[in-house]
């Protein structure tokens, strides 16, 4: 239970960080799409008897490059590219387990991930991919944001966008790898896309989104966690602990969303009142 | 091959290849629609978001078509009106609303006990074990889709390139873009049953992806792809057949090793790298007079 507490709570900093990112981009569908192209990654991975986590890097690197191949090609467009690469990976993920003799158990497990029985090796490794991303997001945080906002400026300063996006892309493979086994291949966006949407709600400052983020997740995280659990020790209702936190999530962004429309019509009725006044 | 001639005479490998074929037919013209409008990450959305409805419906005993269609319209609603609030863009908002369903389905499913199987089949699929009732509404919901898909078409492609003139023409762009989210979300909860809540977006985007790159007109790409659809069908459930393996899988996995032998053999014809993330659109679009006129019969 403590393990998963810190897992959670890694991941929380993590995705919370990269998530801000992810929306100043609008890489929310890259990150989707990276969750199920990990998945036969894993699989695979899981079948061989080979570590998991090494799996799942291959496959996120061979999506990122993957995605660059074709995306080059004039008749197609990005989104078209993700929705087959997601789909076809994760044909191929579903198709490696049904090969294997406990179909049911292992795709559920699979899919949706265990955060409960993590381990202290799984623990030592979300940490250091969770410190790689930190490290690279600190150094590049002006470049990276400078990109967001005005590309063509960025270009003229002597960046290079298609450089700086490919980092991007692969710190976002990262922390899917790093979340994929305790959450499971379904719900990974979750932890990336819904802290940074629901602080960007409240808040319109970059760094401020990104501790916003960072407290969202691990409050919910936290919350999400003590629920399943109290709710399946004591009331004898099996929750998945994993979706229980997505749950929580959703429903603090829902939340966050209608404080920033409130915060803003009290903005706008005391503009009105001073302009009146 | 011995597998696959063995299977034919089951009666419940011949409806699972009516069903696949019924199905590729028509995810592969709707396909079409979703990749003009750039709807992917849509379909995605919606194939995760419509299983808590599944599930629910699959809780109370109701029809699971039923379940998971209304679901996937409250989804579009909440994104509707989401949308309103100009804090979070579409694309994040799409993605929160779909890890947010999908919790929620997992949840149900997990709180009532040992649904493992019924779990997967959702997920994968299993066209296997198809009803003659579920082929009948597919054959119904396929013809209601397509006629209305065929009605509208001049209106679809118009709003679906130029929106400033559809407008000012007078179309209301709301009611036509929320018709085509109506369409998208009933072909998506149509195809379930063959290849699961997560594989659908394969027949909904693939094929017509495939289509893409042999063709810039929109009737011939919907031939294009309702071929490929209906062959990935007949193909992967062969396949699944004889290897043994999940048929929802294989039939996702025949239609991206369509895509990537299409891409492979057309390479020669898209030499020249894309300027901006608009040009495919332009292609499309073609130059005023020469392909515009085409595009708008049926």
């Amino acid at each position: 239970m403590l393990r998963a507490l810190v897992q959670v709570l890694l991941l929380a900093v993590v995705g919370g960080l990269v998530g801000v990112h992810v929306l100043l981009r609008r890489l929310a569908f890259v990150t989707e799409a990276l969750q199920h192209t990990v998945f036969p990654g894993i699989v695979a991975a899981f079948l061989l008897g080979q570590s998991l986590l090494l799996g799942a890097l291959a496959a996120a690197v061979s999506t990122v490059v993957l995605l660059v191949v074709t995306t080059r090609a004039r008749r197609l467009d990005q989104d078209g590219v993700l929705a087959l690469l997601a789909a076809a990976a994760f044909a191929l993920g579903v198709v490696l387990v049904s090969r294997g003799r406990s179909f049911q158990h292992d795709l559920t497990v699979l899919l949706f991930g265990r955060i409960l029985t993590v381990d202290d090796r799984q623990l030592v490794e979300t940490a250091a991919l969770a410190l790689v991303c930190v490290v690279t997001l600190v150094a590049l945080h002006k470049e990276l944001v400078l990109l967001a906002f005005d590309e063509t400026a960025a270009a003229a300063l002597g960046y290079r966008p298609a450089v700086l996006a490919v980092v991007l892309n692969v710190l976002v493979a990262l922390v899917v790898v790093a979340a994929i086994r305790s959450v499971g291949s379904v719900l990974v966006v979750a932890f990336v896309v819904t802290p940074a949407a629901a602080a960007r709600s409240v808040t319109r400052s970059v760094g401020g989104a990104m501790v916003g983020a960072v407290a969202f997740s691990a409050v919910c995280g936290w919350i999400g966690l003590a629920a399943s659990y109290e709710l399946s020790v004591d009331h004898g209702l099996d929750l998945a602990s994993g979706a229980t936190v997505v749950a929580v999530m959703t429903l603090g962004f829902l939340a966050a969303v209608c404080v920033g429309a409130a915060a803003r019509l009290v903005g706008r009725w005391r503009t009105a009142s001073l302009l009146a006044s | 091959m011995g597998a696959v001639l063995d299977s034919l005479s089951q009666p419940f490998f011949r409806r699972a290849l009516l069903e696949a074929v019924l199905v590729g037919v028509l995810a592969g013209i709707v396909g079409v629609h979703v990749l003009l409008r750039r709807l992917p990450f849509f379909v995605v959305a919606m194939s995760h978001a419509t299983f808590p409805g599944v599930v629910l419906a699959s809780i109370l005993g109701t029809s699971l078509f039923l379940g998971g269609s209304a679901f996937g319209l409250l989804v579009v609603l909440a994104l509707v009106v989401l949308g309103t609030q100009r804090a979070v863009d579409d694309t994040s908002l799409i993605g929160v609303l779909l890890a947010g369903s999908f919790a929620l389905g997992i949840l149900l499913q997990s709180a009532r006990t040992g649904g493992s199987k019924e779990l997967s089949a959702f997920l994968v699929g299993s066209v296997l074990t198809v009803t003659p009732a579920d082929l009948v509404t597919t054959a119904l919901v396929g013809v209601v889709l397509l006629l209305g898909l065929g009605l509208t078409h001049k209106e679809l492609v118009l709003t679906a390139f130029d929106r400033g003139g559809a407008a000012a023409t007078g179309y209301r762009l709301r009611l036509v873009d929320l018709g085509l989210l109506a369409a998208v979300t009933v072909a998506m909860v149509t195809t379930i049953p063959v290849v699961g809540t997560l594989l659908a977006v394969a027949l909904l985007t693939v094929p017509a992806l495939t289509a893409r790159l042999w063709t810039d007109r929109i009737p011939p790409a919907m031939a294009i792809a309702a071929v490929v659809g209906a062959g990935s069908g007949v193909v992967g459930l062969a396949l699944s057949a004889t290897y043994d393996i999940a048929a929802g899988g294989a039939i996702a996995l025949t239609t991206a090793a369509a895509f990537t032998a299409s891409f492979v053999l057309t390479l020669p014809r898209s030499h020249r790298p894309r300027n901006t993330p608009l040009d495919s659109l332009d292609d499309l679009h073609g130059a005023p007079g020469t392909r515009g006129r085409g595009q708008s019969g049926v």
